[in-house]
């Protein structure tokens, strides 16, 4: 190869690269998912919701509302299975501002709306030898997090972004809200919460090189 | 071919190969549904922002020797 054409294959790269970027920021500009997103919290400036880069294992997913469920397996006393409406219905709501870090580089500040997925297990009664809860998702995405810290901590199961009920692609019916962890701990689309005494388990990033524990002030590599 | 020559050529060729895989692992990244399958798995999106990130010291110092380099040697050579 010349050093001409090598130059050409250079620059060949850097405009598909361009004319990518540029596609992603039109698609950007003209996929408004919730005109009506509050902006402003209590004093607190917020991300939009068309901030977020889509960047799920298998895209967008459609959940049918009428025949989701939300499943509590593993080691409980009281396996359960909830639609919508009833996880909405049973279970005390919060509200709170938190920043998504993801590990391409861009973050997101937003309010979320949800309840206590502390709430939902203890309902569910996990077992003495329960240690870890592994969450799955309607896509066949799935992480994990210790029982202490989904217990000890107050971490959402969102429904609602910035007061608007979580469009498809952001993860409707629910997102985690895995405070101070990588963003890949944030599984959206979730369809079952199961507990597990499998402390090696590996979800679908952290089996592929990414961090298990996925602290915000680690690296997300290894781990 | 003299040594400036030499030198100068080294950098142009390893600044050429050093920007086709930044760009190459910067798709790794974000497009690693796409980036993945092409390359058979080879290029996952873990190991592919592990050589974005520890590509980026040796491109700042390619670009600089490439910027700075020949009128550096230019000006040294002028001077002595």
């Amino acid at each position: 190869m010349t050093r001409r054409g090598i130059l050409l294959a250079v620059f060949s790269l850097i405009l598909v690269a361009a004319l990518v970027f540029w596609g992603n920021m039109a698609c950007n500009e003209t996929n408004e998912l919730a005109p009506a997103e509050i902006r402003e919290y209590e004093g607190v400036d917020l991300s939009s919701i068309n901030d977020f880069r889509e960047n799920s294992i298998k895209g967008p997913q459609e959940i049918d509302v009428e025949s989701y469920t939300l499943r509590i397996t593993g080691l409980v006393t009281n396996s359960t299975s909830y639609t919508y409406d009833e996880v909405l219905d049973k279970y005390e709501h919060y509200k709170k501002v938190v920043t998504l870090d993801c590990v391409e580089g861009w973050s997101v500040k937003i309010l979320w709306e949800g309840l206590l997925v502390r709430d939902l297990l203890a309902e569910a009664e996990p077992l003495a030898n329960a240690k870890v809860v592994i969450f799955h998702a309607y896509d066949g995405y799935t992480t994990s997090l210790p029982i202490d810290y989904v217990m000890d901590n107050d971490i959402l199961m969102a429904y609602k972004m910035n007061d608007v009920v979580l469009p498809p692609a952001r993860g409707f019916p629910f997102q985690l809200v895995a405070e101070s962890k990588w963003g890949y701990k944030w599984i959206k689309w979730i369809t079952e919460i199961e507990l597990s005494d499998d402390a090696n388990y590996r979800g679908y990033w952290e089996s592929r090189g990414y961090s298990n524990s996925a602290d915000l002030d680690e690296s997300f590599f290894g781990g | 071919m003299t040594n400036q020559q030499r030198v100068k050529k080294t950098i142009h060729w390893l600044l050429t190969v050093l920007v086709i895989v930044y760009l190459l692992t910067g798709f790794g990244i974000t497009e690693f549904r796409i980036v993945e399958p092409l390359t058979f798995g080879l290029l996952t999106k873990s190991l592919a922002q592990k050589i974005h990130i520890n590509l980026e010291i040796p491109f700042i110092v390619l670009l600089v020797l490439h910027i700075w380099l020949l009128p550096l040697l230019k000006r040294f050579k002028l001077k002595h």
